[in-house]
């Protein structure tokens, strides 16, 4: 990592905290633990859904957010004018709202841990969370930029989220169902991010289905990268200077 | 040090051309003051030569070297301020003034800078607590901390009070005596005539004059001597004209006789000269 982006990547986890989103967060993963403990039974299958949820959802809505404190007090248009390139600002936005959501997500499987007892392999947990939200985050930057506000932008990730989330359900209820439907279901990214968070916890069983979530969420991430929102961000950064 | 040929822009949104056609070369250690009205393109202009705005047409050289060719680079070397003064509100001053230090090769000293423009002593105040005046000097402060060999510099002084307006003039003519290079836009006249070696007027994204101020104050002085002197309770106004003033026998003779109360040349003020240039008499023409 070179060190401008490491620079960038500490101003941006500072502002995070000075602008209260690192509170909210420690707040929320609090409120999911307090929930949790006393929803003790179905406890195996909810722990991983809030985890998919944090992972998901709320990684665009923390990107989201950050953007809309920056686009009102205009300071893009002053990166803009240092010697910063756009990747490293995209970059550092990226990373630095993944680090602070896992650390959210790291929260609660802590407590959880401790209390609960709960038995999660750690390292496939900590790459499930890093793949998963470092990939709605990348899709969060790219829907802030084509939002007016944060409401908008709040509407979008909703209608985001049903939309994907119907086929899901629809699954589970087997209105639709089969090996076929199975697959096409982890084209969404939601449930290829529930898929390799699952296989964290036991009784998993490993089939093409993990890998496949795994590479599809690297691949599609970083094509998604490269191809809409790095390019897009200079008109993007360029609006938010009061032109 | 800095070349504009033929710049035309069109914001995409936009029908036709801001910016219709506009030359100019700003020589190194020079202060180019860019003047004009309310969207004549000013902003527009430095947009353009800061690389914010990409898709102009003409060329642009910097060091001799086109300005596209340039990456970004290009910003160790430039130090800007905007329109609007731009910072982290929640974070204080010298967070905010550290953070961006830390992106440059370059760095000059902040207390010093800081210091000079009175905000030492608030360093630890945030930002969205300070005044607008404070916030336009921390934004001059931000656009020194990479010791720039070239300013660009929108409306600096518009919003500061007369102290802290001079303050930052000294400053600027202290910029250019160690050798540095300055884009201003204004449309405050007096800060314009004081700073500049030379000035453009822009209308309508055209340049409709460029000189210096002494030039183009005797281009559209008129060659007069106006005297207003005293007589039964009353003043009374008369204007001779400057060649040959001292054979003007008639004005010896006012000198001699009369009761004057004022005296004085007949040279224009920028203002003027301004409203003449940008009015609607020279559009006409
Ligand atoms: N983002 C934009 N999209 C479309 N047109 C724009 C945009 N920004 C500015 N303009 C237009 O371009 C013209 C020049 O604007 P510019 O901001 O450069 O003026 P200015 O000379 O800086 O004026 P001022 O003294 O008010 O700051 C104006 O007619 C303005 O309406
Ligand atoms: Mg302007």
């Amino acid at each position: 990592m070179n060190s401008r982006l490491a620079i960038l990547v500490k101003g941006e986890l500072h502002r995070l905290h000075k602008y209260n989103l690192t509170s909210v967060s420690v707040l929320v993963a609090l409120i999911w633990g307090v929930f949790l403990f006393f929803l003790d039974s179905s406890l195996d299958t909810m722990l991983p859904f809030v985890l998919v949820m944090d992972a998901t959802m709320m990684s665009i809505m923390y990107v989201g957010a950050v953007m809309f404190f920056e686009k009102s007090e205009s300071t893009i248009s002053t990166m803009l004018v240092t010697p910063v390139t756009n990747s490293e600002l995209v970059l550092s936005k990226v990373l630095a709202n993944t680090l602070h959501n896992m650390f959210a997500s790291a929260l609660i499987i802590t407590v959880f841990m401790i209390i609960k007892d709960v038995s999660i392999n750690i390292p496939l947990v900590v790459i499930a969370i890093l793949l998963t939200t470092a990939f709605h985050t990348t899709l969060g930057v790219f829907m802030a930029y084509y939002q007016k506000d944060f409401t908008g932008m709040l509407v979008n990730v909703m209608i985001f989220s049903f939309v994907l989330f119907v086929p899901s359900v629809l699954f589970l209820l087997n209105v639709i169902s089969g090996p076929i439907w199975e697959a096409i279901l982890l084209i969404n990214p939601i449930q290829a991010g529930q898929e390799i968070i699952l296989a964290a916890f036991k009784d998993y069983e490993f089939t093409y289905k993990y890998y496949f979530s795994l590479s599809y969420l690297i691949v599609l991430g970083i094509l998604g990268y490269k191809y809409f929102v790095l390019p897009k961000f200079q008109d993007y950064a360029v609006k938010q200077s009061g032109v | 040090m800095f070349k504009v040929e033929g710049l035309k822009f069109k914001y995409p949104k936009n029908e036709s051309d801001v910016i219709n056609g506009i030359d100019f070369e700003i020589n190194k250690g020079e202060i180019f003051g860019f003047l004009g009205p309310s969207g004549a393109g000013k902003s527009t202009t430095q947009k353009i030569m800061i690389k914010i705005l990409e898709d102009f047409r003409g060329k642009i050289s910097y060091n001799g070297k086109d300005i596209t060719e340039y990456k970004d680079d290009f910003y160790e070397s430039i130090g800007v301020s905007f329109e609007m003064p731009i910072h982290f509100s929640k974070m204080t001053a010298l967070e905010n003034i550290e953070f961006f230090l830390k992106l440059y090769k370059k760095n000059a000293d902040i207390e010093t800078l800081m210091k000079r423009v009175g905000l030492w002593e608030d360093k630890d105040k945030m930002v969205g607590e300070f005044s607008k005046g404070m916030k336009i000097r921390l934004n001059i402060v931000r656009a020194l901390l990479n010791e720039p060999e070239m300013l660009f510099l929108d409306e600096p002084t518009n919003g500061l009070d007369p102290k802290n307006a001079m303050i930052l003039k000294d400053m600027i003519r202290e910029f250019r005596a160690d050798g540095g290079t300055v884009f201003i836009t204004s449309h405050i006249m007096s800060d314009i005539d004081q700073l500049c070696d030379r000035v453009a007027f822009i209308v309508d994204g055209e340049i409709k004059e460029m000189d210096s101020p002494r030039n183009l104050k005797i281009k559209y002085g008129k060659r007069s001597m106006n005297v207003e002197y005293k007589e039964n309770n009353e003043t009374i106004k008369v204007e001779f004209p400057m060649d040959n003033i001292g054979k003007n026998s008639e004005f010896i003779n006012l000198l001699q006789t009369k009761d004057i109360e004022t005296i004085h040349s007949g040279e224009t003020t920028l203002e003027d000269i301004f409203i003449k240039v940008t009015g609607v008499g020279l559009k006409d023409e």
